[in-house]
């Protein structure tokens, strides 16, 4: 799979690269600032571009804006946004423009790498991947009349492994159930919740993001 | 002045004729004559000259001043000419064969400027004060009979072809009337008024009104003199400059020059009512020194007012250079380590180093915790979402972080707030939330947002125990000073029944 990486620290984008090559990835073009990273994929083709939120001149949002760009104006490329810092405001407003191929996670994600290459992997192949922090943040959220609390422990990691944007196999596998006690799992929640079943899975995620946060 | 209206006296009795033929005739010859006929021509000039530059002196109107200096130099020139052509003076060694025609357009000529000039002088009545207008009043009344003088001449060349009535005599007309102007002066009674009115006390903001209305002036300003500052000032503390020598403005300093009280500053037709300005000015000199310790106060407010802004701000951007420092700095750098690790871990791993790879894996959950330990830090000093996106998400993102439910109602429009007012209610939002969470056993809370087109308001409400107040040791204290810093203010409203309201407003016109 083919990677751009964009961050303003060329030591951060290295290291980024060799993790990366490591695990089978193919680094393909860097960038350390939007307008470099602009240059760069409108001249190399990639399955994704990972980048910073923060990049220069002004260090805030420079980041996001450049990845709503690149799925307005590349929709085959994905972006996997990067921060030391995740807000679910940001993961809806990049979520809510194309809910596909995008992915926003924390920056110590690195840390699990097994799970951080599954999420560039995701986001990818046109998925989407949530960092679980949003997601627990969300669902820990206190609530006056809270429906997420009628919820059992297993539906509730059920649940939160869909809002980080995992498909159903992976879902399974890692809860150690079959598709079919899934299935039956999100049945349950959809109906608990009152959510209406979505089509795709990362409309789902969508969904459910959105659930968690508004009601 | 003087040499104005000396000039128009002298020009007007050598202009008389037969004093510039008998002057002439006495000493022929005819450069003498040539000046005779330009002195005696310009000074209905110098007249129009006089009454634009009544009783300032200085012809402020640029236009006045075009039109008088083209007239110094057409009027001796027509005349010159006319008189050469048309009167033919055998001095001159000429004689009569130029059509009439010529010396019709000389008239013409003079008259159309006289009439302009007439024109600038109303427009001078027209645009000035009252006092402006008092003292040019009589000089107006004086000229109607000149347009009408004007009106006939023309009507005389029309109707009858009559040629001969120098247009510039029409002027001897205003002469006769115009004395009345100079004795027009202010009276002293509207002082007597003040002076009354003083007696009952006048606050600072009625001394201006009451001393425009003594001296006619509506126009008439007080500038009180701030030492500290070095500057004039208005009551309201803001700078004022004193008009220069040149305007239409003039100013009387009150107070020993060294260290002045006020000055007056006044339309300039006042300046020769030197002895009412004076009396009035030493009335009213009590009162102003008094109206001027409340400004320098007022003025000593503002600026400690700017400056706590000043300091907000500078905290402001102190903590988000803190935050920044630490984003670029402590936690990139730790996270490049974790992907060095990794990378390492890999390589222990590709040589089937497994103890290796576990003491890597004990090294990088400490790291992740130091990270996280880091984070909070960071966001805690400065929250990069309210930069990034505002601060209502901002205020979203605090209450998703919240242990007691939070209702967020209403929001802020469309434009966002200034980043000091976003930081301030912020951090009001901020700290009611941990105080209510810390001490008041809420159950409930709710942040309510508004905005109108001047105040941006939040409102934290919970249905704690209450007992929250800006006395106690809580961040409370610190809250209203930083609220009031922008120009806001906080009101909490806390009891055992209804729980705790705490209110802050912020001026965002």
């Amino acid at each position: 799979m083919r990677v751009i990486v964009a961050d303003d620290s060329v030591l951060f984008r290295e290291g980024l690269a060799r993790v990366l090559e490591g695990a089978g990835f193919e680094v393909v073009g860097q960038a350390s600032n939007a307008d470099e990273l602009d240059r760069v994929v409108s001249q190399v083709k990639a399955s994704l571009v990972i980048l910073d939120i923060r990049m220069p001149p002004t260090q805030t949002d420079e980041g996001l804006v450049a990845a709503k760009r690149i799925r307005r104006e590349h929709p085959e490329m994905g972006v996997l946004l990067l921060s030391q810092y995740v807000e679910s405001h940001h993961a809806l407003d990049l979520l809510g423009q194309s809910p596909d191929h995008v992915g926003y996670l924390l920056k110590d994600r690195f840390g699990d790498l097994g799970e951080f290459v599954d999420a560039v992997r995701r986001v990818g192949n046109g998925g989407s991947a949530v960092d679980p922090m949003v997601v627990s943040q969300l669902l820990g959220r206190k609530r006056s009349r809270n429906l997420v609390e009628d919820l059992t422990d297993r539906e509730r990691s059920v649940l939160a492994l869909m809002a980080e944007g995992r498909s159903n196999d992976a879902i399974a596998s890692a809860l150690k159930i079959s598709p079919k006690t899934l299935e039956a799992h999100i049945g349950t929640i959809y109906s608990k919740l009152g959510l209406e079943p979505a089509g795709s899975d990362h409309r789902r995620v969508l969904a459910v993001l959105n659930y968690l946060r508004s009601s | 002045m003087g040499l104005l209206m000396m000039g128009v006296g002298v020009g007007l009795l050598i202009g008389s004729s037969p004093l510039d033929r008998t002057l002439a005739d006495v000493i022929p010859a005819p450069i003498v004559f040539i000046a005779v006929v330009i002195a005696g021509s310009v000074w209905p000039v110098m007249l129009l000259h006089l009454l634009l530059a009544f009783p300032g002196g200085v012809l402020v109107s640029r236009l006045d001043r075009v039109v008088v200096r083209v007239s110094y130099v057409v009027f001796p020139l027509v005349t010159v000419i006319a008189v050469a052509l048309f009167v033919a003076h055998p001095l001159l060694g000429m004689t009569s064969t130029v059509p009439q025609v010529v010396a019709v357009a000389a008239g013409v000529i003079e008259v159309a400027f006289l009439l302009i000039g007439s024109g600038l002088v109303v427009r001078r009545w027209l645009m000035g004060g009252r006092a402006r207008r008092r003292s040019m009043s009589p000089l107006l009344l004086a000229m109607v009979p000149l347009v009408v003088f004007l009106l006939f001449y023309f009507g005389g060349i029309v109707r009858y072809q009559i040629w001969h009535i120098p247009a510039g005599q029409s002027w001897e007309v205003l002469i006769s009337i115009a004395p009345l102007a100079l004795g027009s002066g202010l009276d002293m009674s509207s002082v007597g008024d003040l002076v009354v009115k003083l007696s009952g006390g006048l606050a600072p903001e009625q001394l201006q009104p009451a001393l425009a209305l003594a001296l006619h002036d509506p126009s008439l300003e007080v500038a009180y003199w701030l030492p500290a500052q070095g500057w004039f000032s208005d009551l309201e503390g803001s700078r004022m400059e004193l008009p220069t020598p040149d305007s239409e403005r003039a100013a009387s300093m009150l107070g020993d020059p060294e260290g002045p009280v006020a000055a007056l500053v006044y339309d300039s037709s006042l300046v020769h009512e030197g002895q009412l300005v004076d009396t009035a000015a030493a009335a009213v000199r009590m009162a102003l020194e008094n109206a001027r310790l409340q400004v320098q106060l007022r003025a000593q407010l503002e600026e400690v007012r700017e400056s706590r802004a000043r300091l907000v701000e500078a905290a402001d951007s102190e903590r988000q250079r803190v935050e920044r420092n630490l984003h670029d700095g402590a936690q990139q750098q730790l996270v490049t380590l974790l992907l060095s690790m990794q990378a390492t871990k890999t390589e222990a791993i590709r040589r089937s180093d497994r103890a290796t790879a576990a003491l890597i894996d004990a090294n990088i959950a400490e790291l992740k915790q130091a990270l996280g330990e880091l984070r909070e830090l960071a966001h805690g000093i400065h929250p990069t979402i309210l930069t990034q996106a505002g601060l209502v998400p901002a205020i979203r993102s605090l209450t998703e972080r919240c242990p007691i439910p939070v209702d967020v109602r209403g929001d802020l429009g469309e434009d966002r707030l200034a980043p000091p007012l976003e930081a301030t209610l912020y951090f009001v939002v901020s700290e009611a939330i941990t105080n209510a969470v810390k001490h008041s056993k809420a159950r409930q809370m709710c942040v309510s947002l508004g905005r109108s087109s001047d105040v941006a308001a939040v409102d934290i409400s919970d249905d704690g125990g209450g007992g929250a107040d800006l006395s106690g040791g809580s961040g409370l204290r610190g809250l209203s000073d930083r609220v009031a810093a922008v120009g806001g203010r906080l009101v909490i409203k806390s009891d055992k029944k209804s729980g705790t309201i705490i209110h802050a407003e912020v001026p965002c016109a």
